[in-house]
């Protein structure tokens, strides 16, 4: 089987972008992506957009705005993992020998779309009894810190963490350096959540090009490519008894399958990127990811365990909470970050000696079952 | 002037009598005893078609809750809202009728029939919450 690499990477600014379109932003992505990758647009062979609240064909018009016309492109909607299924999309084009390059992107105008807390489909049964995404995370929140003695200044710290080293990242939403009394003193949301342990509400857009292990040989950059090993997808399933809120076996089953595919284990991982959207949620993905054990993640937070040049740096780029999250971009600016850091090429941020890096994207919610789709990919050096 | 009826807001998960009490609906399984909320036409357990519509019972125990403070235009702030779990057993978000201060994750709660707004009609709906302690 062939050998999958990312030979090119490029994301916009994240942030509020008023006077932007998916479009817009999706093309600055893709472009950036095609300069770093230094191949003539041409060898592009597929193409896959995730966007999620944008208008239909938005991958259409990203092409049509780069000069690329005649590709195969299918627009990819998988809520939050949408970026993270692109990526998939083209990973198995090359698998299956249909491409020897493929682009990958995603692109959110957000603010465009919608404000204030973010709710399920308006179908969702329990959005009409007054759920919204805050309000879910926050009550698995609650019930961790029954289970496991999880405190609200624990939590507050993976978002210190987080917009600390967002601080670090150019193209991060947020800038400055906050503090646990920030966190605890910011406007109730959803208890025990504030504002600050919610990933903001962000515009931009980030890109990926994939190529064969021989396409590379033959015309790539070996010492920039960086080795894609596994892209996993999996879909929620159905809960046929209630299920722990406290322990993601989603994240879990998609986790294993990545790490089957990589030949890798839990314990080869060097630094993760993951699905931040509440602070919360940090701890339920890298406990599910089998990083730490149920129940120590935020100890091991409080101790310094995660942060840049910690035992396993987790969310170095600022994460979803520092970083911002523009849905379907986010996916792949995770992928974007972990080539910078296996690069060696992520500045003031950089992880020494990375070798090993993944990448966890949980998206959408629907009722009875644990989270609709959830991706989890693992990039090598 | 027209006293129109109230109606419940989901009509096929809350069923509401004529003296204003009411259950939730939810499926149960005949091959493996799973139990839904709310109603599914296939067995995510077994993949069975022929699920029973099932009365759920009214009372339970919660599981987690959160205090809402931002919300969508459709909900006055703040509410609580938690899962219930009921036997069956089967779980069930709705909004607890309770002071932040008195909710705690294992109390026993019961599912009360409380107005819910009006239709685009303008005729008055019924909806559900859970409220502290076991049925009257």
């Amino acid at each position: 089987m062939t050998d999958v690499y990312v030979i090119g990477i490029g994301m916009t600014q994240f942030g509020k972008h008023p006077d932007r379109t998916a479009a817009g932003l999706g093309a600055e992505a893709v472009r950036g992506a095609i300069h770093d990758a230094e191949i003539d647009p041409r060898a592009i062979r597929t193409a896959y957009a995730g966007h999620v609240f944008q208008p239909m064909v938005t991958g259409q018009q990203v092409l049509g705005q780069v000069g690329l016309a005649g590709i195969p492109l299918a627009n990819v909607e998988n809520a939050c993992s949408s970026g993270a299924t692109a990526i998939r999309g083209s990973f198995l084009d090359i698998l299956a020998g249909e491409a020897d390059v493929s682009l990958a992107f995603g692109t959110e105008h957000l603010t465009g779309a919608f404000k204030g807390a973010f709710t399920p489909g308006e179908d969702d049964p329990e959005a009409a009894v007054g759920a919204t995404m805050p309000a879910v995370y926050a009550m698995r929140a609650r019930r961790y810190m029954e289970e496991f003695g999880l405190t609200r200044e624990q939590l507050a710290r993976i978002s210190v963490k987080n917009k600390r080293n967002a601080a670090l990242n150019p193209l991060a939403h947020f800038k400055k350096d906050i503090t646990i009394d920030d966190v605890l003193m910011a406007k109730p949301i959803a208890e025990p959540f504030g504002l600050l342990d919610c990933s903001p509400v962000s515009d931009g857009a980030a890109a990926v090009l994939l190529a064969s292990g021989d396409w590379v040989k033959r015309h790539g950059d070996p010492s920039r490519a960086v080795r894609l090993s596994a892209s996993a997808l999996r879909t929620g399933k159905v809960e046929t008894a209630p299920g722990s809120m406290t322990f993601e076996e989603l994240t879990r089953d998609t986790a294993n399958d990545a790490y089957e595919r990589a030949g890798v284990g839990p314990e080869d991982i060097d630094f993760a990127e993951v699905h931040d959207c509440f602070t919360i949620a940090e701890v339920l993905r890298i406990e599910g990811l089998g990083l730490w054990e149920q129940g120590t993640y935020p100890a091991a937070v409080e101790r310094g365990e995660a942060d840049i040049g910690g035992r396993l740096p987790v969310n170095p780029s600022g994460g979803l909470l520092g970083k911002g999250h523009p849905l379907a971009a986010t996916g792949v600016a995770q992928v974007v970050e972990l080539v910078k850091q296996l690069r060696g090429d992520a500045g003031s941020r950089q992880i020494e000696g990375a070798k090993v890096g993944i990448a966890h994207c949980r998206g959408g919610k629907t009722v009875g079952v644990e989270g609709a789709a959830c991706t989890v990919q693992i990039l090598t050096k | 002037m027209t006293t129109r009826t109230p109606v419940s807001f989901r009509p096929h998960d809350l069923v509401v009598d004529d003296d204003g009490t009411g259950f939730l609906r939810g499926s149960r399984c005949p091959s493996c005893g799973a139990h839904y909320f709310p109603t599914r036409e296939v067995c995510a357990g077994c993949l069975t078609e022929d699920l029973e519509t099932i009365p759920l019972p009214t009372d339970g125990t919660l599981y987690t809750y959160t205090v809402v403070h931002r919300s969508t235009p459709a909900f006055e702030v703040p509410y609580v809202l938690g899962y219930v779990d009921l036997p069956g057993p089967v779980r069930v978000l709705g909004q607890i009728d309770a002071d932040p201060e008195e909710v705690a994750i294992g109390m026993d709660v019961h599912l009360e029939i409380v107005p819910w707004g009006t239709n685009d009609e303008g005729t008055p709906l019924l909806g559900y919450r859970f409220a502290p302690g076991g049925d009257a």
